[in-house]
Protein backbone atom coordinates (compact mmCIF):
# COMPACT_ATOMS: atom_id res chain seq x y z
CA UNK A 1 0.00 0.00 0.00
CA UNK A 2 2.96 2.33 0.68
CA UNK A 3 3.87 2.67 -2.97
CA UNK A 4 0.28 3.37 -4.01
CA UNK A 5 0.03 6.14 -1.42
CA UNK A 6 3.55 7.50 -1.65
CA UNK A 7 5.64 6.55 -4.66
CA UNK A 8 9.01 7.60 -3.23
CA UNK A 9 8.38 6.56 0.37
CA UNK A 10 12.00 5.70 1.18
CA UNK A 11 13.32 9.07 0.05
CA UNK A 12 10.59 10.96 1.84
CA UNK A 13 11.18 9.03 5.07
CA UNK A 14 14.93 9.68 4.84
CA UNK A 15 14.24 13.41 4.49
CA UNK A 16 11.65 13.35 7.26
CA UNK A 17 14.22 11.78 9.58
CA UNK A 18 16.39 14.86 9.19
CA UNK A 19 13.50 16.95 10.51
CA UNK A 20 12.53 18.29 7.09
CA UNK A 21 8.99 19.57 7.65
CA UNK A 22 8.27 19.53 3.94
CA UNK A 23 8.91 15.78 3.89
CA UNK A 24 6.79 15.35 7.03
CA UNK A 25 4.08 17.30 5.21
CA UNK A 26 4.35 14.87 2.29
CA UNK A 27 3.84 11.96 4.69
CA UNK A 28 0.79 13.73 6.10
CA UNK A 29 -0.72 14.30 2.66
CA UNK A 30 -0.08 10.72 1.57
CA UNK A 31 -1.64 9.04 4.60
CA UNK A 32 -4.10 11.67 5.82
CA UNK A 33 -7.20 10.04 4.28
CA UNK A 34 -6.62 6.42 5.40
CA UNK A 35 -5.70 7.62 8.90
CA UNK A 36 -8.77 9.85 9.14
CA UNK A 37 -10.98 7.12 7.71
CA UNK A 38 -9.75 4.62 10.30
CA UNK A 39 -10.17 7.18 13.09
CA UNK A 40 -13.65 8.18 11.94
CA UNK A 41 -14.79 4.57 11.69
CA UNK A 42 -13.71 4.01 15.29
CA UNK A 43 -14.55 7.37 16.92
CA UNK A 44 -18.03 8.73 17.29
CA UNK A 45 -17.53 12.29 16.07
CA UNK A 46 -15.69 14.01 13.26
CA UNK A 47 -13.99 16.23 15.87
CA UNK A 48 -12.58 13.20 17.65
CA UNK A 49 -11.42 11.71 14.37
CA UNK A 50 -9.70 14.97 13.40
CA UNK A 51 -7.99 15.07 16.78
CA UNK A 52 -6.81 11.49 16.27
CA UNK A 53 -5.50 12.49 12.85
CA UNK A 54 -3.49 15.30 14.40
CA UNK A 55 -2.27 13.17 17.33
CA UNK A 56 -1.20 10.45 14.92
CA UNK A 57 0.90 12.71 12.72
CA UNK A 58 2.34 14.57 15.68
CA UNK A 59 3.58 11.18 16.86
CA UNK A 60 4.82 10.34 13.34
CA UNK A 61 6.81 13.61 13.27
CA UNK A 62 8.33 12.90 16.67
CA UNK A 63 9.20 9.28 16.13
CA UNK A 64 9.91 8.86 12.42
CA UNK A 65 13.51 8.23 13.50
CA UNK A 66 12.34 5.13 15.32
CA UNK A 67 10.59 3.67 12.28
CA UNK A 68 12.78 0.68 11.40
CA UNK A 69 11.37 -0.14 7.94
CA UNK A 70 10.79 -3.73 9.06
CA UNK A 71 7.15 -3.53 8.10
CA UNK A 72 5.32 -1.24 5.74
CA UNK A 73 5.21 2.48 6.40
CA UNK A 74 1.43 2.38 6.29
CA UNK A 75 1.42 -0.51 8.79
CA UNK A 76 3.50 1.58 11.19
CA UNK A 77 1.37 4.71 10.80
CA UNK A 78 -1.84 2.68 10.99
CA UNK A 79 -0.84 1.12 14.31
CA UNK A 80 -0.16 4.58 15.75
CA UNK A 81 -3.54 5.76 14.45
CA UNK A 82 -5.41 2.75 15.82
CA UNK A 83 -3.79 3.17 19.24
CA UNK A 84 -4.64 6.87 19.31
CA UNK A 85 -8.25 6.19 18.29
CA UNK A 86 -8.67 3.50 20.94
CA UNK A 87 -7.07 5.79 23.50
CA UNK A 88 -9.60 8.45 22.57
CA UNK A 89 -12.44 5.96 23.08
CA UNK A 90 -11.14 5.07 26.52
CA UNK A 91 -10.69 8.72 27.42
CA UNK A 92 -14.14 9.75 26.34
CA UNK A 93 -15.80 6.79 28.02
CA UNK A 94 -18.79 7.14 25.80
CA UNK A 95 -21.90 5.29 26.68
CA UNK A 96 -22.70 2.41 24.41
CA UNK A 97 -24.24 3.60 21.17
CA UNK A 98 -27.31 1.50 21.56
CA UNK A 99 -28.10 2.97 24.97
CA UNK A 100 -27.68 6.45 23.56
CA UNK A 101 -29.71 5.54 20.54
CA UNK A 102 -32.54 4.35 22.75
CA UNK A 103 -32.52 7.64 24.59
CA UNK A 104 -32.28 9.82 21.54
CA UNK A 105 -34.78 8.16 19.30
CA UNK A 106 -37.01 6.96 22.13
CA UNK A 107 -40.46 6.63 20.69
CA UNK A 108 -39.18 6.74 17.15
CA UNK A 109 -37.90 3.19 17.37
CA UNK A 110 -40.95 1.93 15.51
CA UNK A 111 -40.05 4.17 12.60
CA UNK A 112 -36.63 2.59 12.24
CA UNK A 113 -36.53 0.96 8.83
CA UNK A 114 -36.27 -2.79 8.81
CA UNK A 115 -33.31 -2.64 6.50
CA UNK A 116 -30.63 -0.12 7.41
CA UNK A 117 -27.79 0.63 5.09
CA UNK A 118 -24.38 -0.61 6.08
CA UNK A 119 -23.05 2.84 7.06
CA UNK A 120 -25.97 3.41 9.42
CA UNK A 121 -25.73 -0.08 10.86
CA UNK A 122 -22.01 0.29 11.47
CA UNK A 123 -22.57 3.65 13.12
CA UNK A 124 -25.19 2.11 15.37
CA UNK A 125 -22.83 -0.50 16.80
CA UNK A 126 -21.26 0.15 20.18
CA UNK A 127 -17.91 1.93 20.14
CA UNK A 128 -16.01 -1.20 21.09
CA UNK A 129 -17.80 -3.51 18.68
CA UNK A 130 -17.34 -1.10 15.82
CA UNK A 131 -13.66 -0.73 16.58
CA UNK A 132 -13.20 -4.51 16.63
CA UNK A 133 -15.16 -5.00 13.39
CA UNK A 134 -13.17 -2.32 11.63
CA UNK A 135 -9.76 -3.35 12.90
CA UNK A 136 -10.34 -7.05 12.24
CA UNK A 137 -12.46 -7.20 9.11
CA UNK A 138 -11.22 -4.14 7.25
CA UNK A 139 -7.73 -3.37 8.52
CA UNK A 140 -6.81 -7.03 8.94
CA UNK A 141 -5.57 -7.03 12.54
CA UNK A 142 -5.67 -10.38 14.36
CA UNK A 143 -7.63 -10.83 17.58
CA UNK A 144 -4.32 -11.00 19.45
CA UNK A 145 -3.23 -7.65 18.05
CA UNK A 146 -6.59 -6.05 18.78
CA UNK A 147 -6.53 -7.46 22.31
CA UNK A 148 -3.07 -5.94 22.83
CA UNK A 149 -4.16 -2.53 21.62
CA UNK A 150 -7.34 -2.60 23.70
CA UNK A 151 -5.80 -4.09 26.82
CA UNK A 152 -8.27 -6.99 26.64
CA UNK A 153 -8.09 -10.68 25.83
CA UNK A 154 -8.34 -12.26 22.36
CA UNK A 155 -11.55 -13.95 23.51
CA UNK A 156 -13.02 -10.53 24.22
CA UNK A 157 -12.17 -9.42 20.71
CA UNK A 158 -13.66 -12.60 19.20
CA UNK A 159 -16.90 -12.31 21.12
CA UNK A 160 -17.23 -8.61 20.24
CA UNK A 161 -16.80 -9.49 16.58
CA UNK A 162 -19.43 -12.20 16.50
CA UNK A 163 -21.88 -10.11 18.53
CA UNK A 164 -21.32 -7.24 16.13
CA UNK A 165 -21.96 -9.46 13.12
CA UNK A 166 -25.13 -10.82 14.70
CA UNK A 167 -26.38 -7.25 15.13
CA UNK A 168 -25.34 -6.16 11.67
CA UNK A 169 -27.09 -9.18 10.21
CA UNK A 170 -30.32 -8.27 11.98
CA UNK A 171 -30.18 -4.58 11.17
CA UNK A 172 -29.36 -5.25 7.54
CA UNK A 173 -32.30 -7.61 7.25
CA UNK A 174 -30.08 -10.62 6.54
CA UNK A 175 -31.69 -12.91 9.10
CA UNK A 176 -31.04 -16.59 8.59
CA UNK A 177 -34.02 -18.58 7.55
CA UNK A 178 -34.22 -21.90 9.41
CA UNK B 1 -30.29 -30.49 12.25
CA UNK B 2 -28.16 -28.13 14.32
CA UNK B 3 -26.49 -25.45 12.27
CA UNK B 4 -23.24 -23.67 13.03
CA UNK B 5 -23.55 -20.62 15.25
CA UNK B 6 -22.38 -17.24 14.06
CA UNK B 7 -19.54 -17.45 16.59
CA UNK B 8 -18.22 -20.54 14.86
CA UNK B 9 -18.74 -19.14 11.35
CA UNK B 10 -16.89 -15.93 12.26
CA UNK B 11 -14.08 -18.06 13.73
CA UNK B 12 -13.83 -20.15 10.59
CA UNK B 13 -12.95 -17.05 8.57
CA UNK B 14 -9.74 -16.57 10.59
CA UNK B 15 -6.55 -18.30 9.54
CA UNK B 16 -5.34 -21.10 11.80
CA UNK B 17 -7.23 -23.96 13.32
CA UNK B 18 -8.93 -23.91 16.66
CA UNK B 19 -10.35 -26.89 18.55
CA UNK B 20 -13.63 -27.85 16.97
CA UNK B 21 -12.92 -26.20 13.63
CA UNK B 22 -12.34 -29.54 11.87
CA UNK B 23 -15.79 -30.78 12.90
CA UNK B 24 -17.32 -27.44 11.99
CA UNK B 25 -15.73 -27.53 8.54
CA UNK B 26 -17.02 -31.02 8.02
CA UNK B 27 -20.53 -29.82 8.82
CA UNK B 28 -20.10 -26.77 6.61
CA UNK B 29 -19.09 -28.85 3.62
CA UNK B 30 -22.34 -30.75 3.73
CA UNK B 31 -24.72 -27.96 4.80
CA UNK B 32 -26.02 -25.50 2.18
CA UNK B 33 -27.71 -23.46 4.92
CA UNK B 34 -24.43 -22.80 6.76
CA UNK B 35 -22.60 -22.26 3.46
CA UNK B 36 -25.13 -19.57 2.59
CA UNK B 37 -24.67 -17.95 5.99
CA UNK B 38 -20.89 -17.95 5.62
CA UNK B 39 -21.27 -16.45 2.17
CA UNK B 40 -23.47 -13.67 3.60
CA UNK B 41 -20.79 -13.05 6.22
CA UNK B 42 -18.09 -12.86 3.54
CA UNK B 43 -20.22 -10.48 1.50
CA UNK B 44 -20.83 -8.26 4.52
CA UNK B 45 -17.10 -8.02 5.17
CA UNK B 46 -16.47 -7.29 1.49
CA UNK B 47 -19.06 -4.49 1.65
CA UNK B 48 -17.40 -3.08 4.78
CA UNK B 49 -14.08 -2.99 2.95
CA UNK B 50 -15.73 -1.30 0.00
CA UNK B 51 -17.24 1.55 2.03
CA UNK B 52 -16.03 4.89 0.68
CA UNK B 53 -13.11 6.49 2.49
CA UNK B 54 -14.17 9.34 4.77
CA UNK B 55 -12.14 12.52 4.45
CA UNK B 56 -11.41 15.23 7.00
CA UNK B 57 -13.39 18.42 6.52
CA UNK B 58 -10.43 20.67 7.18
CA UNK B 59 -6.69 20.67 6.81
CA UNK B 60 -5.04 19.66 10.10
CA UNK B 61 -1.46 19.77 8.82
CA UNK B 62 -0.72 23.44 9.71
CA UNK B 63 -1.72 22.80 13.33
CA UNK B 64 0.19 19.53 13.48
CA UNK B 65 3.31 21.14 12.01
CA UNK B 66 3.09 24.12 14.37
CA UNK B 67 2.74 21.82 17.37
CA UNK B 68 5.71 19.74 16.24
CA UNK B 69 7.84 22.84 15.65
CA UNK B 70 6.90 24.22 19.06
CA UNK B 71 7.94 21.00 20.70
CA UNK B 72 11.14 20.92 18.69
CA UNK B 73 11.91 24.48 19.81
CA UNK B 74 11.37 23.57 23.47
CA UNK B 75 13.60 20.54 23.07
CA UNK B 76 16.18 22.73 21.35
CA UNK B 77 16.11 25.27 24.16
CA UNK B 78 16.74 22.51 26.67
CA UNK B 79 19.48 21.08 24.46
CA UNK B 80 21.09 24.52 24.08
CA UNK B 81 21.30 24.83 27.84
CA UNK B 82 22.87 21.41 28.20
CA UNK B 83 25.32 21.32 25.29
CA UNK B 84 26.14 24.98 25.78
CA UNK B 85 27.21 24.38 29.34
CA UNK B 86 29.09 21.26 28.32
CA UNK B 87 30.91 23.02 25.51
CA UNK B 88 31.82 26.04 27.59
CA UNK B 89 33.01 23.84 30.44
CA UNK B 90 35.08 21.75 28.09
CA UNK B 91 36.85 24.76 26.55
CA UNK B 92 37.36 26.37 29.95
CA UNK B 93 38.83 23.16 31.31
CA UNK B 94 41.18 22.79 28.36
CA UNK B 95 42.46 26.32 28.94
CA UNK B 96 42.76 25.89 32.70
CA UNK B 97 44.72 22.65 32.69
CA UNK B 98 46.62 23.38 29.53
CA UNK B 99 45.35 20.55 27.39
CA UNK B 100 48.06 20.53 24.77
CA UNK B 101 47.01 17.23 23.24
CA UNK B 102 44.86 19.17 20.80
CA UNK B 103 45.04 22.72 19.66
CA UNK B 104 42.70 25.16 21.40
CA UNK B 105 41.96 27.64 18.69
CA UNK B 106 39.43 29.81 20.46
CA UNK B 107 38.97 31.17 23.92
CA UNK B 108 36.02 30.27 26.11
CA UNK B 109 34.66 33.82 25.98
CA UNK B 110 34.05 33.67 22.25
CA UNK B 111 32.00 30.51 22.56
CA UNK B 112 30.15 31.77 25.63
CA UNK B 113 29.22 34.98 23.89
CA UNK B 114 27.80 33.19 20.87
CA UNK B 115 25.88 30.79 23.08
CA UNK B 116 24.52 33.63 25.18
CA UNK B 117 23.37 35.37 22.02
CA UNK B 118 21.69 32.14 20.94
CA UNK B 119 19.85 31.93 24.25
CA UNK B 120 18.73 35.55 24.01
CA UNK B 121 17.28 34.87 20.56
CA UNK B 122 15.60 31.65 21.72
CA UNK B 123 14.08 33.59 24.56
CA UNK B 124 12.87 36.33 22.19
CA UNK B 125 11.27 33.69 19.98
CA UNK B 126 9.67 32.02 22.94
CA UNK B 127 8.22 35.37 24.11
CA UNK B 128 6.95 36.07 20.63
CA UNK B 129 5.20 32.66 20.62
CA UNK B 130 4.95 32.12 16.84
CA UNK B 131 2.77 29.00 17.29
CA UNK B 132 0.07 31.09 18.84
CA UNK B 133 -0.10 33.42 15.83
CA UNK B 134 -1.52 33.16 12.37
CA UNK B 135 1.14 33.37 9.67
CA UNK B 136 0.62 34.15 6.01
CA UNK B 137 1.71 31.40 3.64
CA UNK B 138 5.00 33.03 2.58
CA UNK B 139 6.12 33.84 6.12
CA UNK B 140 5.15 30.35 7.30
CA UNK B 141 7.19 28.80 4.48
CA UNK B 142 10.30 30.89 5.19
CA UNK B 143 9.97 30.33 8.95
CA UNK B 144 9.56 26.59 8.35
CA UNK B 145 12.69 26.48 6.19
CA UNK B 146 14.67 28.34 8.86
CA UNK B 147 13.36 26.00 11.56
CA UNK B 148 14.54 23.04 9.46
CA UNK B 149 17.99 24.58 9.02
CA UNK B 150 18.26 25.25 12.74
CA UNK B 151 17.23 21.66 13.44
CA UNK B 152 20.01 20.50 11.07
CA UNK B 153 22.61 22.66 12.84
CA UNK B 154 21.39 21.34 16.19
CA UNK B 155 21.88 17.78 15.05
CA UNK B 156 25.39 18.66 13.89
CA UNK B 157 26.06 20.28 17.24
CA UNK B 158 24.90 17.16 19.04
CA UNK B 159 27.15 15.02 16.85
CA UNK B 160 30.09 17.35 17.35
CA UNK B 161 29.57 17.17 21.08
CA UNK B 162 29.55 13.39 20.91
CA UNK B 163 32.78 13.39 18.92
CA UNK B 164 34.66 15.97 20.95
CA UNK B 165 37.90 14.10 20.56
CA UNK B 166 37.91 14.60 16.82
CA UNK B 167 36.15 17.91 16.62
CA UNK B 168 37.93 21.18 17.16
CA UNK B 169 36.54 24.03 19.19
CA UNK B 170 36.61 25.98 15.98
CA UNK B 171 34.03 23.54 14.58
CA UNK B 172 31.84 24.16 17.59
CA UNK B 173 32.15 27.90 17.32
CA UNK B 174 31.34 27.78 13.63
CA UNK B 175 28.18 25.76 14.26
CA UNK B 176 27.07 28.00 17.11
CA UNK B 177 27.61 31.07 14.92
CA UNK B 178 25.60 29.47 12.15
CA UNK B 179 22.87 28.73 14.66
CA UNK B 180 22.81 32.33 15.87
CA UNK B 181 22.66 33.60 12.29
CA UNK B 182 19.67 31.38 11.53
CA UNK B 183 17.92 32.29 14.77
CA UNK B 184 18.50 35.96 14.00
CA UNK B 185 16.87 35.45 10.63
CA UNK B 186 13.95 33.59 12.20
CA UNK B 187 13.35 36.34 14.73
CA UNK B 188 13.54 38.87 11.89
CA UNK B 189 10.98 36.95 9.86
CA UNK B 190 8.53 36.84 12.74
CA UNK B 191 9.10 40.32 14.11
CA UNK B 192 9.21 41.99 10.69
CA UNK B 193 6.04 40.25 9.74
CA UNK B 194 4.43 41.31 13.02
CA UNK B 195 5.46 44.95 12.61
CA UNK B 196 4.34 45.01 8.96
CA UNK B 197 0.99 43.59 9.92
CA UNK B 198 0.75 45.93 12.91
CA UNK B 199 0.53 43.00 15.34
Amino acid sequence: MDSSLLANAETVVARARTGDTEALGELFRAFEVPVYNLARRICRTTEDAEDVLQETFFEVCRSVNRYREEGSLWGWIRTIAASKALMRLRRNKYRETEELHDEVVGNRREDTPLRMDLEAALERLSETSRAVVWLHDVEGYTHEEIANMMGKTPSFSKSQLSRAHARLRNWLGEEMTP
Amino acid sequence: MTHLTLDVLVGLRDPGTEPGHATAREHLNGCPHCQAELQRLDQRVARLKALPALRPARDRWPETRARFQAERRQRRTRMVGFTGLAAAASVALALAVGDFSRPVEIDADQLSQVMERSQVLESALSDYNPEGRVLDGRTARIAGELEDLIARVDRELELTELQRQQATDQDLLKLWRERVGLLDALVDVHVTRASNAGL
